[in-house]
């Protein structure tokens, strides 16, 4: 089946992961309010971490993306399903091919390695935000903490000049 | 009374048999006992009223030695006694109390009584040992002490609390009773009461044979009486109600000034809570701000991503050289048609040809050039929402912190009002209370004068009744005879109680001098003790500056002073031999709490003590024993120690 089309499903520990994820902390707040928004952010933290994960029923838990919900986040799903592509050098040396994988093979026959490789990264994302995120904490008063700590981490190893990136946009336009 | 010796078997603390003598030496006439709290000081007090009375203030009403206990098997018995010698009114007496008691094999109740209390008296006479029968127990005991007046003699330390307490608080009138059981103003008393009823019965004599109305009249002055009665008891309820409600407002007063600070401070502690509740509301709008910049965090972490993608992808030379929504076919379709969208023609060979076909290569389907561009203008969006994305959520974190730590040192600035307010009261509910107070004092003074005026109007009709009466009767001989002799009873009825209330006054005003006099020889003119008609004590400051001392000192002083006055008093009268006040010596054996006195005091306790009664026993603490023993040492005639083996609560020996 095609990614990002229909319903979505997390199994075993990564689905009990996500729930924690999105679970009410102190003063009904949530890290992530619904499962859909771990999904946007779990393949690029997974592929950043350089973190993959297997899939596991372990413990028998689940948890869903209706379809509803993907369709809408289709745009950002995609886009993240291209960036990896296009950068994944260990998945795929030649970049014409990372190319034809980022722009003409996703829905076909011959991206059924490539969607596993993201599926990893999913997985392996939110292994890295559990890790970071709840695991740390004594109580829910930490999450916010882990939180910018978390954010300010990243800042400080992949913060990026924005400016440069609008001017390599203008350059891609010839 | 004199006491002699006391043996005690099985009692609480005092394992096994035990005995206690004590000094009857008219010279050395103080024993000592010395013993750290918890070695049966208190124990011991309570033994003498154990004895005499079957009464303990314990709370475990279980006698039986707890370490005898450990040692008996399931339904043994063992029994608890207490046998006082004490010589009365020159004849030695033995009293004896003993009780059974039955282990048992539960746990929740492992011993259980066995039978009742055994009581005996016995007295030497003659050289012969005599019992006194079983139906003359309680009067012999009356006669020897009464109970009511054994708590005068026998005193432990929290007793002293509370008896003087009652006595500064104007509840007197039970030590009033005492004083004139003490001083023999007992037999007036009785004198006076027998000629009451005699009056009373003498009503009931008339003849009514020669006049219904005498009938009549005697049963209204009887209604009267009665009513009369009944408002005299209700006016002494108001005032003891006066006296109670007088005192709690006074208390509240005083705790009102004392607790005015808390009106502050609980003003203080509201505003604080109003102010964490403020920063709780505004901590979860921080957090919720922060939680909202976070739903831009895709697109922020994939910025890295983007940047190496768009590099690359120039590097390549994979840019974008299609024609947004031009695909194959238009291009087909514009070939064909001869003629190109700005009007040139296009023919097989011309340049305009040679440039559409070129453009094949880069739409679609053959070219993913569209693909490119659409994923560039992704990138500027998602860079677009992106930007201020850290920014924003760091500068929302700084809100959370600082709301963090404003609210910890806001619970902490509670906790510290907390604090200061523990031990005080509400004022406000204490203001409140008061009110309820006095309005209930002006209740009870409204009560009060309509019972009084009441009574008036009472008074004034059953006297005229009376007289009316007394006319009618005088017309019949017998009625006439009855009359006469009522008249005389009533005489002796007046006499008698005229020379009570001058003897009492008499007696009330040398008890107020004597206690003042042992008062000041204990304390400095200072104060002054004034003793009211209900022997209510007032302690008067009689010039400023005062001692020191707690008032548990001054109030243990007050007690001290009054017992040593009636004591010192019963003593005297007992000398005048016609004297109408006869009455025996007693013995004084008190809980002597000299650490709550300073040095001078003890000095002045320890040397108006031995002289005042002709018997003292006193407890006193280990730590005190040498301040005892350099102010008291050539009056001490025994010396006991009770000490506690390892500090057992359940064993103490005497040597």
């Amino acid at each position: 089946m095609m990614l990002f089309q229909g319903q979505y499903w997390f199994y075993g520990t990564h689905a009990d992961k996500v729930k924690k994820l999105t679970a009410e902390f102190v003063g009904k707040h949530k890290l992530f309010s619904y499962n859909h928004e771990v999904y946007q952010l779990a393949p690029i933290v997974g592929y950043l971490y350089n973190r993959k994960a297997a899939q596991n029923r372990e413990g028998g838990s689940d948890t869903s993306i209706f379809p509803d919900q993907i369709s809408n986040n289709k745009d950002v799903f995609q886009f993240n399903y291209q960036l990896i592509m296009l950068l994944d050098v260990n998945h795929e040396a030649s970049f014409d091919a990372r190319v034809d994988k980022a722009f003409r093979f996703y829905g076909t026959d011959k991206a059924a390695m490539d969607e596993e490789l993201y599926e990893s990264y999913v997985r392996g994302g939110v292994d890295v935000l559990y890790e970071k995120l709840i695991e740390p904490s004594t109580s829910p008063d930490d999450y916010i903490k882990n939180l910018y700590e978390f954010m300010e981490d990243f800042e400080s190893r992949h913060g990026q000049n924005t400016k440069e990136i609008y001017d390599l946009c203008r350059i891609a336009r010839s | 009374m004199l006491l002699k010796s006391l043996k005690l078997k099985d009692f609480r603390q005092f394992k096994g048999e035990q005995t206690i003598v004590f000094s009857d030496d008219p010279e050395k006439n103080v024993t000592v006992i010395m013993g750290d709290n918890g070695t049966g000081k208190t124990t011991l007090a309570q033994a003498f009223t154990w004895c005499l009375y079957g009464e303990t203030d314990f709370d475990d009403k279980i006698l039986l030695c707890k370490a005898t206990l450990r040692d008996m098997l399931p339904g043994q018995t063992e029994k608890v006694r207490a046998e006082l010698t004490l010589t009365h009114k020159g004849t030695e007496y033995i009293i004896v109390s003993e009780q059974q008691y039955r282990k048992t094999d539960k746990s929740d109740k492992p011993v259980e009584v066995a039978g009742q209390r055994g009581f005996t008296i016995m007295y030497k006479q003659g050289g012969q040992v005599e019992y006194v029968k079983q139906s003359q127990l309680d009067g012999r005991m009356k006669e020897i002490l009464p109970f009511e007046l054994a708590r005068y003699f026998f005193f432990d330390g929290e007793r002293i609390t509370v008896m003087s307490k009652r006595l500064s608080q104007g509840k007197g009138d039970e030590f009033a009773r005492a004083v004139r059981s003490l001083l023999g103003l007992d037999a007036f008393t009785s004198a006076i009461d027998h000629l009451k009823k005699t009056i009373k019965d003498y009503d009931k004599k008339y003849d009514a044979r020669s006049d219904s109305k005498i009938e009549d009249y005697t049963y209204q002055i009887s209604n009267f009486e009665q009513t009369i009665e009944l408002i005299e008891m209700r006016l002494s309820e108001i005032a003891d109600e006066e006296v109670l409600v007088t005192e709690r407002i006074g208390d509240l007063q005083a705790a009102i000034e004392k607790n005015k600070k808390s009106e502050e401070l609980a003003e203080r502690e509201k505003k604080l809570i109003s102010r964490r509740d403020a920063l709780i509301v505004q901590k979860g709008r921080n957090i919720t701000g922060l939680l909202s910049a976070l739903k831009r965090a895709p697109a922020y972490f994939a910025k890295k991503m983007m940047r190496d993608s768009l590099q690359q992808l120039t590097k390549t030379g994979k840019t974008d050289k299609s024609v947004p929504f031009v695909n194959a076919e238009t291009i087909k379709y514009l070939i064909e048609r001869g003629r190109c969208i700005c009007g040139a023609e296009v023919c097989t060979g011309t340049d305009a040809c040679n440039t559409l076909t070129e453009l094949f290569s880069y739409v679609p389907p053959k070219s993913i050039g569209d693909s490119i561009a659409d994923f560039r203008e992704k990138c500027k969006e998602r860079v677009r929402i992106s930007e201020s994305m850290f920014d924003d959520f760091e500068a929302k974190y700084a809100d959370v912190c600082a709301c963090d730590s404003e609210y910890a040192e806001v619970l902490q600035d509670i906790a510290d009002v907390g604090k200061q307010l523990l031990g005080m009261d509400d004022v406000g509910k204490l203001q409140a209370d008061r009110k309820r107070y006095e309005t209930n004092l002006r209740g009870l003074h409204m009560e009060k004068s309509d019972c009084e005026r009441r009574m008036g109007g009472l008074e004034t009709e059953c006297k005229r009744v009376e007289t009316e009466r007394d006319k009618l009767t005088l017309k019949d001989d017998n009625n006439r005879r009855v009359t006469i002799y009522k008249a005389y009873a009533q005489y002796m009825y007046n006499t008698l109680l005229e020379q009570y209330a001058e003897e009492e006054r008499k007696i009330r005003e040398e008890l107020e001098e004597t206690v003042n006099d042992i008062f000041h020889s204990l304390f400095d003119e200072g104060f002054m003790l004034e003793l009211s008609e209900r022997y209510d004590v007032n302690v008067i400051l009689s010039d400023f500056g005062g001692s020191s001392e707690t008032s548990t000192a001054q109030n243990i002083s007050i007690i001290f002073a009054f017992i040593a006055g009636v004591i010192k008093m019963a003593r005297e009268s007992q000398k005048e031999e016609n004297g109408l006040l006869v009455t025996e010596p007693y013995p004084f054996v008190m809980d002597a709490p000299l650490s709550s006195f300073d040095k001078k005091r003890i000095e002045n306790v320890c040397d108006v003590l031995p002289r005042i009664a002709e018997q003292v026993i006193i407890f006193i603490k280990d730590t005190d024993g040498e301040i005892a023993e350099e102010h008291l040492g050539n009056r001490i005639g025994r010396r006991l120690t009770f000490h506690a083996p390892n500090n057992s609560k359940t064993e103490t020996y005497v040597s």
